[in-house]
């Protein structure tokens, strides 16, 4: 699956690509919400707190790299837009589960964490520009960063014992 | 594409509330990606729904929108496309009440080709209460009212709009949102009767290889196998593979769409406003001359 439609790398501008990784943190901050909300609605607070805390993580990243927008650029209108990002960093519908485990939940950021990185490896061979190469660079390795903190994260936690599938009922009919 | 209409217009207050997980959710924002690519306000666009997990889809937009009855959502959205023609008609809704409790209205809002776009999320089950046997279950499935394996052969939903002649046919699955997206979009820019048949897996009562990881790996791009969506004949042959393969893309779209129910409605109303005689006039007419 191509995670960005209608982004020309080899003419992004630093605006641009700003912009998208703004975007980018601005959809995986309303995912972890979405998940927040999910998790809560379905009786699993402690992975629904989680995600909580997940999306002011991105929205704290976001918040960063707006305020780099707009020291650089103002309010100059975006050429970017939601409609052209699916999922860079936001972790797919697919893989929240009523009942998951905070060990599942981490193991989920993880994922998603290395899916950011691979998507900026992959567009930094393409981008021209030095300042934007520079750019990607940065934010390619703060994936690893943050990739190292969820792993830090992971070994704290048990290996099993949080997944509640473990002694859920099997669904019945009514 | 158009900035002034962004996805979060189209996007409710109202929480969803299916099973984290579900394929539901990946739709919901195709819908609101592709309603802001067409351009439509909320208020030009109404959506219609059944009962079932999917039918709660018309309460999470800002669009019109009613919740109906169980496999009512074509005939009422047909009739919502004839009170107002302008509206830009949505109907939304499950195999079951698409293709079992609904299945009388299918062909008959095909032949009558109202300018509606029908987004079927089959699931292959009765998510809503718990798991038993729809219309496009696999032969063999286990479920609570088939908890040996299903006898019955599943209705093909590909095959029986095309066969009923629909003039777009397309299958989605939220394992690709890009090409969900666009495939919504098309179907709403369609001028007539347009199907998509969203393979959306129930998380709790589906089958594990049926689930959207497996997607992903499992489904191939109708354009990648080279097929013409022109070609009727050639969108059959594909369509019998569904259960089968899992392709996506456009099936069939009719070149030449002919003129949808809803135009020809308001060409005749337009003519009878031009005063031209309607025909129990003309009857009226002769009499009194007798």
């Amino acid at each position: 699956m191509v995670p960005v439609l209608g982004i020309d790398f080899e003419r992004l501008s630093l605006q641009d690509a700003l912009d998208l990784a703004v975007l980018i943190e601005e959809e995986a901050r309303d995912r972890y919400v979405e998940f927040a909300e999910q998790l809560a609605l379905h009786h699993t607070p402690e992975v629904a707190d989680f995600f909580s805390r997940m999306a002011r993580i991105e929205e704290r990243h976001r918040t960063e790299l707006l305020q780099r927008r707009r020291t650089l650029f103002g309010d100059v209108p975006s050429g970017i837009d939601r409609r052209m990002i699916f999922d860079v960093e936001a972790p797919g519908y697919e893989e929240a589960r009523a009942f998951m485990g905070v060990r599942q939940a981490l193991e989920m950021v993880l994922a998603s964490e290395i899916k950011a990185h691979a998507f900026f490896d992959a567009a930094l061979p393409r981008v021209k520009d030095p300042q934007l190469q520079s750019l990607f660079r940065e934010l390619r390795e703060e994936e690893v960063h943050h990739q190292a903190l969820v792993r830090a994260e992971l070994a704290r936690c048990p290996e099993k014992g949080d997944d509640a599938e473990a002694y859920a009922d099997d669904p019945v009919a009514q | 594409m158009n900035a002034a209409l962004a996805p979060a217009d189209f996007k409710s207050p109202l929480k969803p509330i299916w099973c984290p997980g579900c394929g539901d959710f990946g739709v919901l924002q195709a819908l609101y990606r592709a309603l802001s690519a067409v351009g439509r306000p909320p208020h030009e666009v109404a959506f219609v729904s059944g009962i079932g997990c999917s039918s709660r889809i018309p309460g999470y937009t800002t669009a019109y929108g009613f919740n109906s009855v169980h496999g009512r959502a074509l005939p009422i959205a047909q009739g919502v496309k004839l009170a107002n023609p302008h509206l830009l008609v949505i109907v939304a809704g499950g195999d079951g009440d698409g293709f079992s409790i609904g299945g009388g209205h299918v062909p008959h809002a095909i032949r009558r080709n109202v300018d509606l776009t029908y987004l079927v999320m089959d699931n292959q089950v009765y998510g809503l209460t718990k798991g038993q046997l729809s219309p496009t279950s696999p032969r063999g499935l286990r479920t609570v009212t088939s908890p040996l394996g299903s006898l019955e052969q599943p209705v093909n939903p590909l095959l029986t709009v095309l066969a009923y002649g629909a003039g777009f046919v397309a299958q989605a699955t939220p394992a690709d949102m890009p090409g969900m997206t666009a495939l919504i979009e098309e179907a709403i820019r369609y001028p007539g009767f347009s199907f998509v048949n969203i393979q959306s897996p129930c998380v709790t009562f589906g089958e594990e290889e049926q689930q959207l990881r497996a997607h992903k790996t499992r489904m191939k791009t109708l354009g990648s196998l080279g097929h013409d969506p022109s070609n009727q004949l050639a969108a059959l042959d594909l369509a019998r593979a569904y259960g089968k393969e899992l392709y996506t893309g456009v099936f069939y779209r009719n070149p030449d769409p002919p003129p949808t129910y809803d135009a020809l409605v308001l060409q005749r109303q337009a003519e009878l406003q031009r005063g031209e005689p309607r025909p129990r006039a003309r009857v009226l007419e002769r009499l009194v001359q007798r």
